[in-house]
């Protein structure tokens, strides 16, 4: 209840809504910079799966997430519209990898549910609620978070 | 005490401090702009410690580079004000408005001080003695409201009083610069109605105590409470006056000028001396004249000098005809302010800002931006090599012309970071110095290579484990003098601190001519502390010994070194700037300890090699040599451990392949290339597909965005803008030894 009230508390917060196989996910959209195609990183050895490895992005080193490994969907393509979203969380910038970039929109508080206690591989932590719209769900993360969680590889403690 | 021929300082030595002057200007006008700023913020009401203790540090941070400068002026007035700062902030005053006035004239004072010392200007500095009066009476907790200035003066009072905006109080300083001449006055000081004759005695004190308020001279006076003395003094005696109040009523002194003996020291310019002299002594209007002139037009002298001459409680007349006949000297202290600095700065021949300082984050960012230029010209490089040269002649002219630029380009800005070692060197001399004092040895410090250039980065980290290396080389290294004399040398030892490029490194050396170190008592030590040793160990391996934690072999502890604490840590800072340290010694004769560094850690040479489809890079300081073996010459050790035989050296083999998990495509292909590595001492062979070549590498850093990768250093960008990982040589090597 606390976290869809800290949600809550700014009204109408902006969104950027993506796809990840089926499901629909948002995110804080001032924690995004920007919206990438998908370029092969350089694999680095003994990361877990989802960690593609690194790019260069304009001269700095970008480790790139792919989340659809994270959260274990049924395929990962690279095409050309699989698109890379740079995130920049507490001066640290990562990429992730998910299958499209659906918009940015504004949810307000009545829209936003709290999230039930479900099993999955998202830790319930890192997830902030559902925002409801019509007949869609969108699943909102905490993005910061879920990034940087010690599970998620990035960083070698929990800030 | 210690001999220090290379000692530094106003003492005039063969080592030359003024080549730091110019920093130590930029550095103090900083400082006094940035004090000026907070005590102008200043809210007496709510002054919290944090601004007070800003303040502070900033007259602290002045007084401690003109201490060390030779700039006794500076320092004592700066001393002054931190001594009133010092009891503000540890609130045993409490901040008055008063005070900020003085602190403020004072740091004008300050600059203009350090203005004259910068143009090197000869003449009699500008008095201070009544600034450092007032604070003194400050400190002492003396809350009688100060006296009222000269009416030409822009002693504090007046300033807050008239021009409350700091703009014009700026613009009112610089009217008044011009009136800041400096004369020299010889004046008569009658002290009459005195009750205790001897407190006027205590006035020669004062001109004795305060270094260049003048000469005093008693004179022979018929009555029982009169003091007359002769005075030679360049202060107003509106300053004379403030100063004496410490001792006797200002209703009791009377000041009369007898010889109007005028000398010009304000270097703004020959224009305006001539009417400064003919002013000082004359109508205040020739001064005004003559600094009009020298001032735009519309600087009207007077309009700055707000009330009536005449100070109210100067009503001698004998001051009021001083007051009256040279206003513009009445407040001898000249103030500063930029346009009084600059026109000075005019007037000599040095260029005002031979230096700028630039954030270092806006360095690298050039830095940054360069190596991307770089990225990108080397893929255009790469791209028009196809190209038929007969067609596209003008384009391939200018790609050549694009390439020459941007080296030169990547040169000069890396070239900005870079500093030269006599940054580090200058601190030792002082420090060494104390040192040999107190420990009662003589010690000669010699520098070599001063001007050897280097990271700014690295320089700040090489600057500790370097103090310890001649720490410890004064102390345990160079002997007492009298041993020094038994032992057939000369009494006073000598410490080389040299410093030299040695291809894509530099080489930083301390060298002592001491007792060096005894092979005998460190094995001794290391085998009283369990370590694995023998007697047969080459003499560079028991040199090594002395980097373990808490190895000390000093018969005492002192207070300077001998816990223990300290090699190792030296050698892992230095290990962790990539460098490597070497000590060679010889008992009775001394020791040398090498310390070698990348000189750089932004950039470095890097040889790139191929394994499967994937790109990694070797720092090429630890590649030895390479060459291309075929599989029988591999020879297994226990399953799995592999060895080759490299001139009848069995070395240990890395399979890149494997320690990165590189997928292989094309099964049949194994990795036959051997790249011999060297780090911390010892050799691996690295297996690798094909050597791909050399180039310089902008190092990056993974653990930004990311973490640290296991036997991965860094990385960097190639050619065609992919990103390569950097191999930790150091990691490898430690590797194989497990």
């Amino acid at each position: 209840m606390e976290k869809i009230g800290d949600a809550a508390s700014n009204v109408a917060r902006e969104y950027l809504t993506f796809r990840l196989d089926r499901e629909e996910y948002g995110i804080d959209i001032l924690k995004v910079q920007e919206i990438r195609g998908y370029e092969s990183p350089t694999r680095i050895a003994n990361a877990p799966s989802f960690i593609k490895g690194v790019v260069n992005l304009r001269g700095t080193i970008v480790p790139i997430v792919d989340m659809r490994l994270k959260f274990n969907c049924d395929k990962a393509v690279y095409d050309s519209f699989t698109v890379v979203i740079i995130l920049n969380l507490r001066q640290r910038i990562v990429g992730i990898v998910v299958d499209s970039v659906s918009d940015v929109m504004g949810l307000a508080p009545e829209n936003l549910r709290a999230a039930p206690d479900i099993e999955s591989v998202i830790d319930s932590d890192s997830v902030l609620g559902l925002g409801s719209l019509g007949d869609r769900m969108l699943i909102l993360l905490d993005i910061e978070k879920l990034m940087s969680g010690v599970d998620m590889g990035l960083v070698t403690e929990p800030c | 005490m210690a001999e220090m021929h290379h000692e530094t300082g106003s003492s005039g030595a063969d080592f030359d401090l003024s080549q730091f002057y110019q920093i130590f200007f930029e550095e103090a006008g900083e400082n006094l702009d940035l004090m000026e700023q907070m005590l102008l913020n200043l809210n007496l009401e709510t002054a919290d410690d944090e601004e007070l203790n800003g303040i502070f540090r900033c007259a602290h941070s002045v007084k401690g580079g003109a201490a060390t400068f030779g700039f006794s002026d500076v320092a004592e007035l700066t001393h002054q004000m931190e001594s009133l700062l010092d009891r503000l902030r540890r609130h045993e005053l409490r901040p008055t408005s008063v005070m900020v006035d003085v602190l403020l004239e004072s740091a004008d004072a300050s600059r203009s001080l350090l203005a004259r010392h910068q143009s090197g200007d000869e003449g009699t500095a500008p008095p201070t003695a009544d600034l450092v009066g007032r604070i003194r009476k400050l400190v002492s907790g003396d809350t009688a409201p100060a006296p009222a200035p000269a009416p030409a003066s822009v002693s504090a009072p007046v300033k807050v009083e008239t021009v409350p905006v700091e703009v014009q109080q700026t613009e009112a300083k610089s009217r008044n610069q011009v009136a800041a001449v400096n004369v020299l006055r010889t004046l008569k000081v009658v002290i009459s109605r005195l009750d205790h004759v001897e407190r006027a005695d205590a006035i020669e004190e004062l001109f004795r105590d305060i270094a260049g308020l003048g000469v005093i001279k008693s004179q022979a006076c018929n009555e029982a409470n009169t003091r007359v003395f002769q005075v030679e003094t360049t202060s107003s005696n509106e300053d004379l006056l403030d100063l004496f109040a410490f001792h006797v009523s200002r209703e009791q002194v009377v000041i009369q000028e007898t010889v109007a003996s005028s000398e010009i020291t304000d270097d703004t310019g020959g224009d305006a001396s001539e009417g400064n002299i003919a002013g000082a002594n004359g109508p205040g209007l020739d001064v005004a004249h003559a600094s009009s002139t020298l001032q735009a037009p519309g600087f009207g002298f007077f309009d700055g000098a707000p009330g009536a001459p005449g100070a109210p409680d100067a009503s001698d007349a004998g001051i009021a005809a001083v007051v009256a006949a040279a206003p513009t000297s009445e407040d001898g202290l000249p103030k500063s302010s930029r346009s009084g600095t600059k026109s000075a700065g005019a007037a000599n021949s040095q260029p005002e800002a031979a230096t700028i300082r630039v954030a270092i984050s806006k360095v690298d960012q050039l830095i940054n931006l360069v190596g991307e230029l770089v990225i990108t010209q080397a893929m255009l490089a790469q791209n028009s090599r196809a190209l038929d040269p007969a067609v596209y002649q003008q384009l391939l002219t200018g790609l050549t012309d694009l390439d020459r630029n941007t080296r030169d380009l990547q040169e000069s800005v890396m070239s900005i970071r870079m500093i030269p070692m006599s940054i580090v060197f200058s601190r030792f001399p002082r420090m060494l110095r104390d040192l040999a004092g107190k420990l009662g040895k003589k010690v000669d410090f010699l520098t070599l290579g001063e001007a050897t250039e280097l990271d700014k980065g690295l320089v700040e980290k090489i600057t500790d484990p370097l103090t310890h290396l001649v720490r410890n080389s004064c102390d345990h290294g160079i002997e007492m003098p009298s041993d020094r004399v038994l032992a057939g040398k000369p009494e006073t030892g000598t410490i080389t601190l040299s410093a030299a490029h040695q291809g894509g490194s530099i080489v930083i050396e301390v060298r002592d001519d001491g007792r060096g170190m005894s092979r005998e008592r460190i094995l001794a030590k290391a085998r009283e502390r369990g370590l694995d040793v023998s007697d047969q160990m080459q003499d560079s391996e028991v040199w090594q010994l002395i980097f373990a934690p808490g190895f000390s072999t000093a018969e005492v502890v002192t207070d300077v070194s001998g816990r223990g604490v300290g090699m190792d840590v030296v050698k892992r800072n230095i290990a962790s700037l990539n460098g490597t340290v070497e000590i060679d010694s010889k008992e009775g004769f001394g020791m040398k300890v090498s310390v070698r560094l990348p000189l750089t850690l932004a950039i470095m040479d890097g040889m790139s090699v191929g394994v499967g489809s994937e790109v990694y890079i070797l720092p090429l300081s630890s590649v030895v040599e390479s060459f291309q073996v075929k599989s029988e010459a591999v020879s297994t050790v226990g399953q799995g451990a592999q060895l080759v035989k490299v001139r009848d050296e069995f070395m240990p083999v890395i399979e890149l392949e494997k320690v990165f998990q590189v997928p292989r495509f094309n099964t049949d292909k194994t990795s036959d290339i051997m790249v011999v590595i060297e780090a911390e001492g010892s050799r691996v062979v690295l297996l690798v597909d094909e050597l791909l070549g050399q180039q310089q590498v902008v190092v990056k850093n993974l653990e930004s965005n990311y973490r640290k990768v296991p036997n991965v250093s860094g990385a960097t960008i190639l050619g065609d803008g992919k990103v390569a990982l950097i191999l930790d040589t150091g990691a490898l090597v430690r590797r194989s030894r497990h």
